[in-house]
């Protein structure tokens, strides 16, 4: 029951809030944080009651069922967490813009239920069914400002989403046709059963893809750059701290029940995942605008998970024990980590938008010089991102950067492989820590170049927001710290993945420490060789990414507007504006038959067949016009014996005399058509079949 | 009750609506719509009595030249199709009402309108492929007065087309009439196809596919698909009711019976007649999905969209398994209440506004917020999101092709998946531009200004409909699944 009510009370709640909205709309600011505080204390409940299961038979195709377990109990709370910081911070950021607020909150909380639904699911079934509900309801949040750039990137978002929903379920039909059933629990024991192992594969990679889509996996990632900076501040803070881990959760139901093992599958993951995190962090160097940057690397922390799902599959399919405990919980604790980290920084983020209406980093610069509290959230949140020790980030990215390492030690037919993407990984690490750090110096430390503004930025006395908000920001910046401490996290970590041996596992030793150290001294020399040098102009930052390089613009756009219709448009031309067909009419009325008609001397024979043809032709176009008009006036004047039509009468010129000059005005259009050459074919082949018909009885 | 009493729901409308014509032009509105409402009212209420109570057993009305006559009988799937529009024709009605309010001749409309309803119960309740084959023709001859009723040179090239592309089909599926009649030798409809096995031979093959193309002329499939997106130029309730669900459909009931009652699956796999039939639908789902896209006109791009579905459920027949049929059967019926839904709510737009096209629909949503919610959910529908009945129908499609275990499947459910997807873009983005119109763009003012209760109450009851199919599907699927069995 309590799960029942943590998923569907939001979405009674959504229309609740919708239609008090209309009366007040500062009750329903309220209501909104009451509603979100209260899904997080049903969380608490549901965490602290440990397991527990509820299931509705009978409706939709398969029935609905829930389950709650360490890790989906976790993920529920932190998907409530986010929602309450995030409510509480939008109460100040929406203040002046009001328009069409009572939209964005009924979508809101109407996708803390779905979301809240994929995150307590039990079977994929119910999982793809609130993963479509919150696909459509988050599109509301990104189009929310209706301007041309954000409706552009809901497009975006919609398509990308309508796609990935769409080969999911392909892929969940395949896996239910393989192997009957869709619940996590039953599926690890069906997939052990011997059947066609290309049809379970294509599956997964149909899942993969699908649930890839909302993460922000290669080559599916186009609109999360473009949708995180059109969306409200507050949204883009759900959208990449909870929404991505919605697919995320379903690759790794995918990859724990379904293809677990299975080595083909964990290379594609990984490979997919590390083209992703490198990808994400690469962008986010190149960005100039606060929010793309955040974006982007929410990309790339995206694919540091990818990798060690990855990762986990590969060690699994070798049997590897510990490996597997490592990688798993590396993976969960960055998720964990990564929602926590990014709820913070968009909300510093938000900050910056709701007094500056800007995010391009230049008219930014150096606003957060004075904003104590902003300045210690977004350092905290930075710090975890980067994976420095005693952050947040550091305990995850070592696990799984240990992952990678034992993948290397005994997976020994891929070590190449595996050693180039641990330097890939140390690499990618890098290049996080200095956008963070370019995006931290630019904000808080550097002067803004024109002395006016700064003066401006600095007139605005701390911190820039109102309590509510400040306590939401700097609150969740305190989970940096809280959860840096490798006793809170391995907890977690235990809780989550229900494996022992991960309390034991020893954080500081010289050679975890040894890796965020490569990492972090990349990371410095990249920002002093590469930003400091190339990005930075004339003392203003510039965007040297090339315009071309954008796969949406350049493939995917083209292949839909010009491609696939170029394809079929000239097909529709041939048989729907009769380019061929026509041609073939025009072909037989002035070639063919006249000539055949010449044959038979002067037009005597097919002239009067195709004018025969046409006048029945035109007749039973008009015969029930014609026709029933006559039989009415028959009718009304014996039957229903109705005097004379007051007035003068109107002159009936008469069926035939109609239809002969109804004739004269159809006969091109008819002729010149391809109704004609069918008329005379049907009628033809009739005509010769009554014969045959009658030949035969 | 003896079958003979099936006369009585066929009969009852055409003379209600033939005495129609006879009444006074400028008889009052609410007259007219007293009279025309009880009639399909009660045509309603009979044919479900008919359902209820009368014997599976077919009765013979007339017979002629030795082999033919015309016979008719229920079985489970004229259970579904009569059902379907009798359910279906009084809402609709009342929607006409107020649509076609400013309009002359109503007598006329009406008159045929309802009409049609008893000739569409005809084919609904024929017993073998002649008498099928009467009223398929009939059901032209009385739409066509529908489709050319403004008179305007658009509808009058439409009639034409319409006329053509119909007749010309319903002509090449003379031959099949004919061919499995006289040579064939099968008589009445069995489940499972009464032509003989071992009768394979090239103009019984080519009976098949002349019948195939012939009836589905009407469900346009490519390629004589062109006369159901110019017959768009007719007046909403007929594009609706009639070129959405009950013409169109009676093309791929024509096509269920030919297939299934007259063939039977074992002679059209082994034949190889359903390899031309499946890739020709298949065809046309992604053909008419792109065409879809591409097309600017409000109704027309919903046409092209039904030429899509149609398609989807004559694949989902022709697989020639039962699983392939109960979800044919399935999207018949749910694609019949979305896209009511989808057309009421693009007629409340045009009717309201004046305007038919894509474009002019920026911003309309706040003028007329329920109606486009209704065509929101209508088109998600439409897409296959679960929560909705289109969901329902297109996963049973799906897994019907996968577990076929045939590339033909595999491909058909390929196609599927990209019809849906284009489905996606062109209906949501319909909603998208009501929504949220781009800064500048919006037409409309603030003021909200819906469609009147006569046109509502139909949209809000296919769109509830839509839901409580797509939620609690059970009952219904177990109901199709026995019809596709033969138990029913």
């Amino acid at each position: 029951m309590l799960i029942l009510s943590i998923v569907f009370a939001p979405f009674l709640c959504g229309i609740l809030s919708y239609l008090i909205g209309k009366k007040s709309e500062t009750v329903r600011d309220y209501f909104v944080i009451l509603v979100t505080g209260a899904i997080l204390g049903l969380t608490l409940v549901l965490y602290r009651n440990g397991p527990a299961s509820f299931c509705i038979r009978g409706v939709l195709a398969c029935g609905l069922s829930f389950a709650s377990d360490g890790f989906r109990s976790v993920y529920a709370v932190i998907t409530s967490l986010m929602w309450a910081g995030t409510a509480l911070f939008a109460k100040e950021y929406f203040k002046e813009e009001r328009e069409n607020l009572n939209r964005y909150w009924f979508f809101v909380i109407v996708t803390l239920g779905a979301t809240e639904g994929v995150m307590l699911s039990d079977d994929l079934m119910t999982a793809f069914l609130f993963f479509e509900i919150l696909s459509f309801t988050s599109f509301t949040w990104i189009i929310h400002e209706e301007t041309k750039a954000a409706v552009r990137a809901g497009y975006t978002y919609l398509f990308i989403a309508v796609i990935g929903g769409l080969v999911l379920f392909m892929g969940l039909a395949l896996l239910y046709d393989a192997v009957g059933t869709l619940a996590y629990g039953e599926l690890s024991a069906a997939v052990q059963a011997p059947l066609e192992k290309g049809k379970l594969m294509a599956a997964g990679v149909c899942i993969l893809f699908g649930f890839g889509a909302k993460a922000g996996m290669v080559p599916v990632h186009v609109w999360l750059p473009k949708a995180h900076p059109a969306a409200p501040s507050p949204a883009s803070a759900l959208l990449s701290g909870i929404l991505t881990k919605v697919g995320i959760f379903g690759i790794l139901m995918t990859s724990m029940h379904v293809l677990a093992g299975n080595r083909t599958f964990g290379l594609l993951v990984l490979l997919l995942g590390v083209v992703t995190m490198f990808l994400g962090a690469l962008l986010a160097l190149f960005s100039v605008n606060l929010k793309r940057t955040l974006a982007c690397s929410s990309m790339s922390q995206i694919g540091f998970i990818l990798t060690g799902t990855g990762m986990m599959i590969l060690l699994d399919s070798i049997g590897n024990e510990e490996g597997v405990v490592i990688a798993r919980s590396g993976l969960m604790l960055h998720m964990v980590n990564h929602s926590l980290i990014k709820l913070t920084l968009f909300m510093a983020a938000g900050v910056v938008v709701m007094n500056l209406h800007t995010l391009t980093l230049d008219e930014i610069r150096g606003y957060g010089r004075n904003k104590r509290v902003l300045k210690i959230s977004f350092l905290l949140g930075a710090l975890g991102i980067s994976g420095v020790p005693l952050a947040n980030g550091y305990l995850s990215k070592t696990l799984l950067h240990e992952g990678i390492v034992e993948g290397i030690h005994h997976l020994s037919s891929c070590a190449g492989l595996l050693s180039c993407i641990e330097w890939i990984f140390l690499i990618s690490g890098g290049f996080t820590f200095a956008y963070m750090l370019k995006l931290f110096l630019c904000v808080f430390v550097e002067k803004n170049t024109d002395p006016g503004r700064q003066a401006l930025f600095d007139s605005v006395k701390s911190p820039g927001m109102n309590g509510a908000s400040a306590l939401a920001v700097f609150g969740s910046s305190l989970w940096m710290l809280i959860l840096g401490q490798p006793a809170v996290s391995t907890r977690l970590a235990f809780r989550m993945t229900g494996f022992e041996e991960i309390l034991h596992f020893r954080a500081f030793t010289f050679e975890n420490l040894k890796g965020s150290f490569i990492s972090l001294t990349i990371g410095g020399l990249v920002y002093l060789f590469v930003v400091r040098r190339f990005l930075v102009r004339g003392g203003s930052y510039v965007n040297l990414w090339p315009e071309k390089l954008d796969l949406e613009e350049s493939v995917y756009r083209p292949v839909l507007t010009r491609i696939l219709p170029g394809i079929f448009g000239p097909l529709a031309a041939l048989f729907g504006e009769n380019r061929i067909l026509k041609p073939l009419a025009v072909l037989f009325g002035e070639k063919v038959f006249p000539s055949l008609a010449a044959l038979f001397g002067e037009n005597r024979l097919l002239t009067p067949a195709a004018r025969f043809v046409m006048l029945i032709a035109s007749i039973l176009v008009r015969a029930m016009e014609m026709g029933t008009d006559g039989l009415i006036v028959l009718l009304r004047r014996t039957v229903v014996k109705e005097r004379k039509v007051r007035g003068k009468p109107r002159a009936h010129p008469g069926l035939f005399r109609t239809v002969y000059t109804e004739l004269s005005g159809a006969a091109r259009p008819i002729t010149s058509n391809f109704t004609f050459a069918l008329m005379m074919t049907c009628i033809g082949i009739i005509i010769i079949l009554c014969a045959v018909i009658y030949a035969v009885l | 009750m003896s079958p003979i009493f099936l006369l009585i729901p066929i009969l009852f409308p055409v003379a209600g609506g033939f005495r129609l014509l006879l009444l006074k032009e400028q008889m009052e509105d609410r007259r007219r719509n007293r009279y025309s409402e009880t009639i399909v009212c009660i045509t309603s209420v009979l044919v479900f009595a008919a359902l209820l109570a009368v014997r599976r057993e077919p009765v013979m009305i007339y017979s002629f030249a030795g082999d033919f006559s015309i016979d008719f009988k229920v079985d489970g799937l004229s259970c579904l199709f009569a059902g379907m529009i009798s359910v279906m024709w009084p809402f609709v009605m009342l929607y006409a009402f107020e649509y076609m309010q400013e309009t002359r001749e109503k007598n006329k409309f009406f008159a045929f309108y309802i009409m049609t309803y008893g000739v569409t119960l005809g084919v609904a309740f024929a017993s073998n492929i002649t008498t099928m084959y009467v009223f398929f023709e009939m059901l032209t001859l009385v739409t066509i007065p529908l489709v050319s009723y403004y008179h305007d040179h658009e509808s009058m090239y439409a009639a034409r087309k319409y006329a053509a592309f119909t007749i010309g089909g319903a002509g090449l599926a003379f031959i099949t009439v004919i061919m499995t009649t006289v040579y064939g030798e099968t008589g009445s409809f069995v489940y499972g196809g009464s032509l003989s096995i071992n009768n394979i031979s090239g103009i019984m093959k080519f009976a098949f596919a002349a019948g195939f193309f012939g009836f589905g002329a009407k469900a346009a499939l490519f390629p004589l698909h062109s006369w159901l997106p110019t017959a768009s130029a007719a007046p909403t309730p007929v594009t609706a009711l009639l070129h959405a669900v009950a013409v169109v459909n009676s093309g791929v009931f024509a096509i269920i019976r030919l297939a299934w009652y007259v063939y039977g699956p074992e002679y059209l796999v082994d034949s190889g007649m359903q390899v031309t039939a499946i890739l020709a639908a298949c065809f046309t789902v992604v053909f008419a999905a792109v065409m879809a896209l591409k097309e600017r006109h409000f109704k027309r791009r919903l046409a092209y969209s039904t030429a899509s579905n149609l398609s989807y459920m004559i694949f989902g027949v022709m697989l020639m398994t039962p699983e392939g049929l109960t979800a044919g059967l399935l999207h018949m019926l749910f694609h019949g209440i979305i896209k009511m839904s989808l057309f009421l709510c693009a007629g409340a737009f045009m009717h309201r506004t004046g305007n038919s096209y894509i474009y002019q629909v920026n911003g309309v949503g706040k003028r007329m917020p329920a109606t486009f919610a209704f065509y929101t959910l209508g088109a998600l529908s439409l897409t296959g999101i679960p929560l909705f009945c289109g969901f329902i129908s297109k996963w049973n499609l799906v897994m019907a092709g996968i577990a076929a275990d045939t590339a033909l499947g595999i491909l058909g459910v390929v196609c599927l998946i990209i019809a849906a997807f284009l489905c996606a873009m062109y209906t949501l983005s319909v909603s998208v531009r009501a929504f949220f119109p781009v800064d500048g763009t919006d037409h409309y003012g603030e003021e909200r200004q819906e469609a009147g209760r006569l046109m509502l109450i139909p949209i809000v009851f296919f769109g509830i409909l839509n839901i409580l199919f797509g939620v609690f599907p059970a009952p219904i699927v177990s109901f199709i699944r026995q019809i596709a069995a033969g138990v029913l």
